[in-house]
């Protein structure tokens, strides 16, 4: 009896283990195949070309604007002023002291370099990058405060509230995000800007209706599980706090809502993360968020395998943390 | 304290139609303790709720203290705020550790500052037996506690009356005791009580008066001994010969 279960959980064990051993089987020939069908046509994986796109360094030059002499070159830290005394009179130049490539009393010609230094400049992929981090956690506050207004008014029994709230919701959730971008910058953007032009104000930047086509369409959403997470909140807890005299609006704030959010949380990670990967869309009107930055990249560097991996990843990085950070708002709230 | 003149509420459903309540009249002086008895959907639960506006009367008069619940100019807020409930089911607030639980209404209803607030909060969760508890959640409570809980917030508003609606029905029964012990005591005291109970126990010892209600309807009121030992309608009767 002892020797068959110790004899069957060997088999499981073995088991466990030759299905670990696909697993990684499948992942392996995935990559190979994708390495070997890459060099069926002569492509030549370049990986050391990328990280230039995240960070570079930039070559950069002080030159003198003048002729004449180095007068003098006082140093103040980090810092060292070039003096430089012309037939036109004293030129200063502000370099760092490290960088410095002439000394006093020089004979300066006109276009003479004074110093000479690099300097780190953040790559075209890791502003894409952050543009994309902006837009997405704009538009997730502004989803959620428009998605609580909605939720709580999709509930209310005041007509003009709740049938408002329908509308947009149901005309938000049955069109596609694209379609919604395009109405936001072509038809809204044009109208809202034209009637800015007329009034002498500035115009709004593409980003911002994307923002708001993103912050709209998530609040319908947001919206959707705000009324739900309300109303599984049992009534005895209403009927509680307003038996204690607390109004709607307190008894809302104090005792439902902070029960509700709390429930909603893991959908409203699955809504933040879906928004952070439709973001993406956003290229289209010109917003240089990740995904257009890395076209942008592909088209000057001709290395499209790497990128768009890289480009993937980066998202990954993105959505992941967020998904980290919800767990661990969860975990700490209902931690009792 | 509490006057009730003919009301009546109908609930309405898509087909149905239920009267819970018919032609319901009752007073209840202050310092009384009023124990309303009546078999399962005599209405009896229906009319507690009325007298709090949980549940809105279809038509009559409910006066509290001089005002007049109904009456659509009536802030109901402030009236709610004189007038403590303890539910069947406890209705604590999950998120909210006992004493938060205390002193929230206090904090938001009267604005009282949190160190008032938490000083009364102290006091009557010492009057219920349960400070130690103070800081736990009430997940962490045994139905009796979580329902002195209930009761030590209700009192926390300092009302003028107090409304038990089948305070002990969910318990389980060694936990009935501690929780009917503090609602004595309360009695003793001389809050003014309405209590819509099962407990003959309860209604024999502590209670002035003795509602019983049958099918919407009051039947009979009397003082408990009147009710228990010399009832005059039949239905009373047959009540007591199949609860007792």
């Amino acid at each position: 009896m002892g020797s068959q279960l110790l004899a069957n959980r060997l088999k499981d064990r073995n088991y466990y283990y030759v299905w670990v051993g696909v697993f990684f089987l499948i992942i392996i020939s995935i990559l190979l195949s994708l390495y070997f069908s890459a060099r069926q046509i002569d492509y030549t994986w370049r990986w050391y070309r990328i990280p230039k796109y995240f960070a570079y360094q930039e070559q950069v030059e002080i030159t003198s604007e003048t002729d004449g002499e180095v007068e003098s070159i006082s140093k103040k830290g980090k810092e060292a002023v070039v003096r430089i005394k012309g037939l036109e009179g004293v030129e200063s130049h502000a370099v760092p002291a490290s960088a410095l490539v002439v000394e006093e009393g020089d004979q300066i010609y006109y276009g003479d370099r004074l110093a000479a230094y690099k300097k780190w400049r953040v790559g075209i992929l890791m502003q894409g990058l952050w543009l994309t981090l902006k837009v997405s956690i704009i538009a997730i506050v502004f989803g959620i405060l428009i998605g609580l207004f909605t939720g709580i008014a999709r509930i209310s029994s005041n007509p003009a509230l709740k049938w408002s709230a329908i509308t947009y919701i149901e005309l938000i959730r049955g069109s596609p995000l694209l379609v919604q971008i395009f109405i936001w910058y072509f038809v809204l953007g044009t109208l809202l800007n034209n009637l800015l032009a007329t009034h002498g104000i500035d115009q709004i930047p593409a980003l911002w209706f994307g923002v708001a086509a993103l912050a709209c369409f998530t609040g319908a959403y947001v919206a959707e599980m705000v009324r739900a997470g309300i109303q599984s909140i049992h009534r005895g807890q209403t009927e509680a706090a307003r038996s204690l005299g607390m109004t709607y609006v307190k008894s809302m704030q104090h005792v439902i809502l902070p029960q509700a959010l709390r429930r909603i949380l893991p959908p409203l990670a699955g809504q933040f993360i879906s928004l952070i990967k439709d973001s993406s869309l956003l290229g289209i009107i010109a917003i240089r968020e990740l995904t257009k930055a890395t076209r942008e990249v592909v088209t000057t560097s001709l290395q499209p395998f790497e990128l768009w991996f890289v480009c993937a990843l980066l998202y990954l990085v993105l959505t992941f943390s967020l998904s980290m950070l919800l767990q661990y708002l969860e975990r700490r709230q209902f931690a009792v | 304290m509490i006057d009730v003149k003919n009301i009546s509420k109908t609930f309405k459903g898509h087909s149905t139609e239920v009267k819970a309540l018919v032609n319901v009249t009752a007073k209840v002086d202050k310092g009384e303790v009023v124990v309303v008895l009546g078999p399962s959907g005599s209405g009896k639960s229906t009319f507690i709720r009325c007298l709090n506006y949980l549940n809105v009367a279809d038509e009559g008069s409910i006066v509290i203290d001089g005002i007049d619940i109904l009456d659509p100019k009536t802030d109901i807020n402030k009236v709610r705020a004189e007038v403590g409930m303890v539910f069947q089911s406890f209705n604590l607030f999950p998120h909210k550790t006992v004493l938060e639980n205390v002193t929230l209404a206090p904090m938001v209803v009267r604005k009282k500052s949190k160190e008032d607030a938490k000083k009364k909060g102290m006091e009557l969760l010492e009057k219920v037996g349960i400070l130690d508890k103070a800081d736990v959640y009430p997940d962490q409570l045994s139905g009796g506690q979580q329902q002195r809980v209930a009761i030590a917030r209700a009192l926390a508003m300092e009302p003028k009356v107090m409304l038990f609606d089948e305070p002990t029905s969910a318990l389980d029964p060694e936990m009935v005791g501690e929780v009917l012990d503090v609602m004595k005591n309360l009695a003793r005291e001389g809050m003014t009580m309405v209590v819509v109970s099962h407990e003959m126990g309860f209604a024999r010892e502590v209670a002035d008066r003795v509602v019983f209600m049958d099918e919407g309807a009051v039947v009979e009121v009397g003082t408990p001994e009147h009710f228990f030992t010399n009832p005059t309608h039949e239905r009373t009767k047959l009540f007591l010969s199949q609860i007792l």
